[in-house]
């Protein structure tokens, strides 16, 4: 199909409002590291290049980042296949269950973690016990714990990005496989991975980025083993901003580098399906096999939901009272009781909840705006779209949002600038833009294993564009763009890395809320925080589950 | 505190949740092609989101105070209270975050100050924000009350609570004859793989201590050589440096580690609540921080600002935050008796360490750079 003038008009206008939002603040950020004081130079860019230790961090965090994909694949995709392929009991419920990693919440969540798996965890201290050991088992610390951490919240991109494009395969291509005689595996290697190709290069894309700019886990467990995003603010905190600057920037290139690749391994073409029906899930007869796979699903499910179940008990315990015991000796609902009576703290929750429906919202039309004109139009054109789309993923939260408070803290309508920062606009904002590389990316994989020739038949049927693109595409791309959508409402819910350079008093958000009760040692409040951000995460998820996973 | 109608928003929240969770994923699921309910049923909820966020960020007539603090929501909450009910005009609004963020939040806002009050965090951090002339001249009256040494010479930030860092130990394991009485006990062998300690890079207690390690050896010797070799040793003996002070606190009490280095206002707040924290003020001294307050440029509520650090510098002021979240008052004229048993006991027991202030001011980044470079991990390779 011919983009019309007007269709082009849209993509340019859809581009220049991506490039005033994403890499408008990101060049002014550049001018800074390459202005300094005033005189042009490529000094800092220079002591970059000079020292070892910079680049040993710029090694780790690719290592680190490559790892995560392959672990985070080799965990996500087998679950799609088992929880979409197959029939089972408990499937509806353990399918949504295992998407939760996603849901809990920054900060605590890691500290959760910590009283889990770390040196004085419950489970070293279980292992301990029981093999009556003088030591503790392990420590949590260093790239072991990292991967570890990376792969447990990142699993779930490839997970729920495969179960939707699974759900989204063609039954008749296998049954035709089926009958020109190829077996099981020559047909998932020839068909079906084939057929879930963009959706596996989106999630190893969101997964490489996602951990390129992770933040908390390399913070809290690795120490003095410096990855790219712990050494931004290791020179922030040091007082070399220019510097800091430059290794965001390095930083940012190197997600562009493993955009472009991506890119480049999944051709411009669509894979094409979307005419008949999905495969029917395959149903286990035998009894003995349908309770294995039971009982395997929930023992994975209960592994998967320990750090939440952790943290719901941390919210029970009052303050200081559990320190050498296995398990903690005193259990009421004090920490809830300190929260609840006091309806001013209650508001961050309020505010969490409309920045992050606004955000996900503007996010999801964005996404699926610039998705179609980046596929429609290909070639260059498709490629910035698609670029500037995934940009804000790989950049850390935090050098984004002091690139956007700094574009938006002058007057300067005429160049694109606003006051912005310290208004209610900002924060919003930017869950928006970090929203878009989720959203967008959803969009993307969902479109490219749609049939451009739906469209153009309901074209020559008479449909004009806005209601063709209502009744067919936007029917056929649901389950990708409500993935999309589900993650990034639960990013903008509980984002901190942003909140935290650009939030006022009236948008302050949970995460910020939580990091100050841990900032006052307040380890129950804060869980009770992350406990309460948990069940609205988990909420807007099996909302999605129910509705996806019953189709 | 704030208007009524952000309670009454989180209450009329809930109904409009639940048709979009029943009905609207069930009608998108049946509806096929077409169909208009459910979008116009986000629509709304969304809309009335968007209206309820709007409405919660309303004023309720009263001045507006924003203060940037990291002293935490003990302290402010008692300020906020007690000088909302002496000016009913004002309506103080406190943002808590670590010393290191207010300035960097000041110095990025300083296009649009959305910061009336920096109350709070070593005078260190202060100086570099009036370096960077981010802070307007404001001399409160009980600044004559204070040691030259806790003010800026142009009046721009004035030191109010003196935070001295210490030695802390789990007493459930550690008596309090055993615990380390100095610095230099801690690179005792006893302690070895004990000592926990506060990632230095990101705190400005630890720079401190850190600070008058270094200082004190360019003051004897004439070079960091020496200071640089004994943080080196205690490099030896860390087991870890933990990343933000919760956790510190938390693998303290758990204890995964039994000797550590704080400050006195946090460890009295961990032990009012029943932690088994022990303390004891280092015999040769103890670079005591100099918590200070400043007024911010381009404050847009000025008058309020400078009321507000009128009042907080105030006898009543201070002697209420002693008795309530253990702050040891700057000012040298308020009579020991006034103050509370823990203070007069602290004062009784504190040595205060000379240090050279303006050489870590000026150092100090440069010194931490070294240390992160050259000194960390380091001593405990095998």
């Amino acid at each position: 199909m011919k983009p019309t003038l007007q269709s082009r008009r849209l993509a340019y206008g859809i581009a220049l409002g991506l490039v005033w939002l994403v890499t408008y603040p990101l060049l002014l950020t550049l001018l800074e590291a390459l202005g300094g004081a005033g005189a042009w130079t490529l000094e800092h860019f220079a002591e970059f290049a000079r020292r070892g230790d910079e680049w040993r961090a710029l090694w780790r965090s690719l290592w680190i980042s490559t790892a995560s994909v392959v672990l985070a694949g080799l965990v996500g995709v087998p679950l799609a296949f088992v929880f979409e392929r197959t029939e089972f009991p408990g499937r509806r419920v353990l399918g949504a269950l295992v998407a939760l990693p996603v849901a809990l919440p920054p900060l605590v969540g890691v500290i959760a973690f910590l009283f889990l798996y770390g040196e004085s965890g419950f489970v070293s201290r279980l292992v301990q016990t029981v093999l009556g050991l003088d030591q503790p088992p392990w420590r949590l610390h260093g790239p072991g714990a990292i991967l570890l951490v990376h792969t447990y919240s990142m699993y779930v991109y490839f997970y729920l990005f495969a179960r939707a494009a699974l759900a989204r395969l063609d039954g008749s291509m296998l049954e035709a496989a089926a009958v020109l005689g190829a077996g099981r595996w020559r047909t998932l290697w020839k068909v079906t991975l084939p057929q879930l190709r963009p959706a596996l290069l989106g999630a190893a894309l969101l997964t490489f980025m996602t951990s390129l700019g992770s933040f908390s886990a390399p913070y809290i467990f690795a120490g003095g083993y410096r990855v790219m995003t712990t050494q931004i603010v290791a020179s922030r905190v040091n007082g070399q901003y220019a510097l800091a600057q430059v290794e965001a920037i390095v930083l940012a290139l190197m997600a562009l580098g493993a955009l472009w690749m991506i890119r480049r391994m999944q051709s411009d073409e669509t894979v094409t399906s979307a005419h008949g029906v999905a495969p029917s899930r395959q149903r286990i007869v035998s009894p003995l096999a349908r309770w294995g796979f039971a009982v395997i699903g929930w023992s994975l499910a209960g592994f998967m939901l320990l750090p939440h179940a952790t943290l719901l008990l941390i919210s029970l315990v009052p303050h200081s009272t559990w320190t050498v015991e296995l398990w903690p000796p005193v259990l009421n609902f004090s920490n809830y009781h300190e929260l609840l009576s006091e309806p001013e703290r209650l508001r961050p929750m309020l505010n969490s909840l409309w920045m992050a429906v606004v955000a996900t919202g503007g996010a999801v039309v964005l996404g699926l705006l610039a998705a179609r004109q980046s596929l429609r139009h290909g070639g260059r054109m498709g490629a910035a779209l698609e670029g500037l789309v995934a940009l804000p993923w790989a950049i850390p939260g935090t050098v984004f949002a002091i690139a956007l408070g700094t574009a938006f803290s002058v007057h300067a309508p005429y160049i694109g600038r606003f006051v912005w920062i310290g208004t209610p606009i900002i924060l919003p904002l930017a869950y928006l833009v970090r929203c878009l590389p989720i959203t967008g990316r959803a969009a993307l994989a969902g479109l490219r294993q749609l049939d451009p020739a739906l469209e153009e038949a309901a074209h020559s049927l008479g449909a004009g564009p806005m209601r063709a693109f209502r009744r067919v595409t936007l029917p056929l791309v649901r389950p990708a763009v409500v993935a999309g959508l589900g993650l990034a409402f639960i990013t903008a819910l509980g984002d901190f890395v942003t909140s935290i350079v650009l939030y006022t008093y009236e948008t302050r958000p949970i995460s910020i809320e939580i990091q100050s009760a841990l900032r006052v040692q307040e380890f129950g409040v804060a869980a009770v925080y992350g406990v309460l951000l948990m069940i609205l995460s988990a909420a807007a998820f099996l909302v999605w589950g129910r509705g996806e996973a019953g189709r | 505190m704030q208007c009524n109608r952000r309670q009454n928003a989180v209450r009329e929240l809930t109904p409009f949740q639940s048709p979009l969770s029943r009905e609207g994923v069930k009608g998108g699921r049946e509806r096929g092609l077409g169909g208009e309910g459910p979008a116009t049923r986000a629509a709304q909820l969304l809309t009335t989101i968007l209206v309820m966020g709007l409405l919660t960020g309303c004023g309720d007539g009263r001045t507006p105070l924003t203060i940037y603090s990291p002293h935490g929501r003990d302290l402010l909450q008692l300020v906020e209270e007690t000088f909302e009910a002496a000016n009913p005009t004002i309506d103080v609004r406190c943002l808590d975050m670590g010393s290191q963020e207010v300035y960097e939040r000041v110095r990025s806002e300083a296009a649009n100050p959305q910061c009336d009050v920096w109350f709070g965090g070593p005078a260190t951090i202060l100086g570099r924000g009036a370096r960077d002339g981010l802070l307007e001249a404001f001399r409160p009256s009980w600044a004559d009350a204070l040691p030259a040494a806790s003010q800026h010479p142009g009046n721009l930030y004035f030191g109010l609570y003196r935070t001295p860092p210490l030695l802390v130990y789990n007493e459930a394991v550690v008596s309090e004859e055993d615990a380390p009485r100095d610095w230099d006990d801690l690179l005792d062998e006893r302690w070895r793989d004990q000592v926990l300690i506060r990632d230095p890079v990101a705190s400005g207690t630890m720079r401190t201590i850190f600070g008058m390690v270094l200082a004190k050896s360019v003051a004897e010797t004439g070079s960091t050589d020496r200071g640089f070799e004994w943080l080196g040793r205690l490099d030896a003996q860390t087991k870890e440096y933990v990343h933000n002070p919760a956790l510190l606190h938390q693998k303290m009490v758990r204890q995964e580690g039994l000797v550590t280095m704080w400050e006195l206002t946090d460890i009295l707040f961990q032990r009012l609540r029943g932690a088994p924290l022990g303390y004891r003020f280092p015999a040769s001294g103890s670079p005591v921080i100099n918590d200070s307050i400043a007024l911010v440029k381009g404050s847009d509520q000025a008058d309020a600002a400078r009321a507000f650090i009128e009042w907080v510098g105030s006898r009543e002021a201070l002697l209420l935050a002693a008795e309530n979240a253990f702050r040891l008052p700057a000012r040298g004229d308020l009579p020991a008796e006034e103050l509370p048993e823990w203070a007069r006991q602290a004062l009784a027991e504190l040595v205060t360490a000379e240090v050279d202030w303006d050489l870590i001011e000026t150092e100090g980044a440069e010194w931490m750079n070294t240390w992160d470079r050259t000194v960390r991990g380091q001593g405990s390779k095998p």
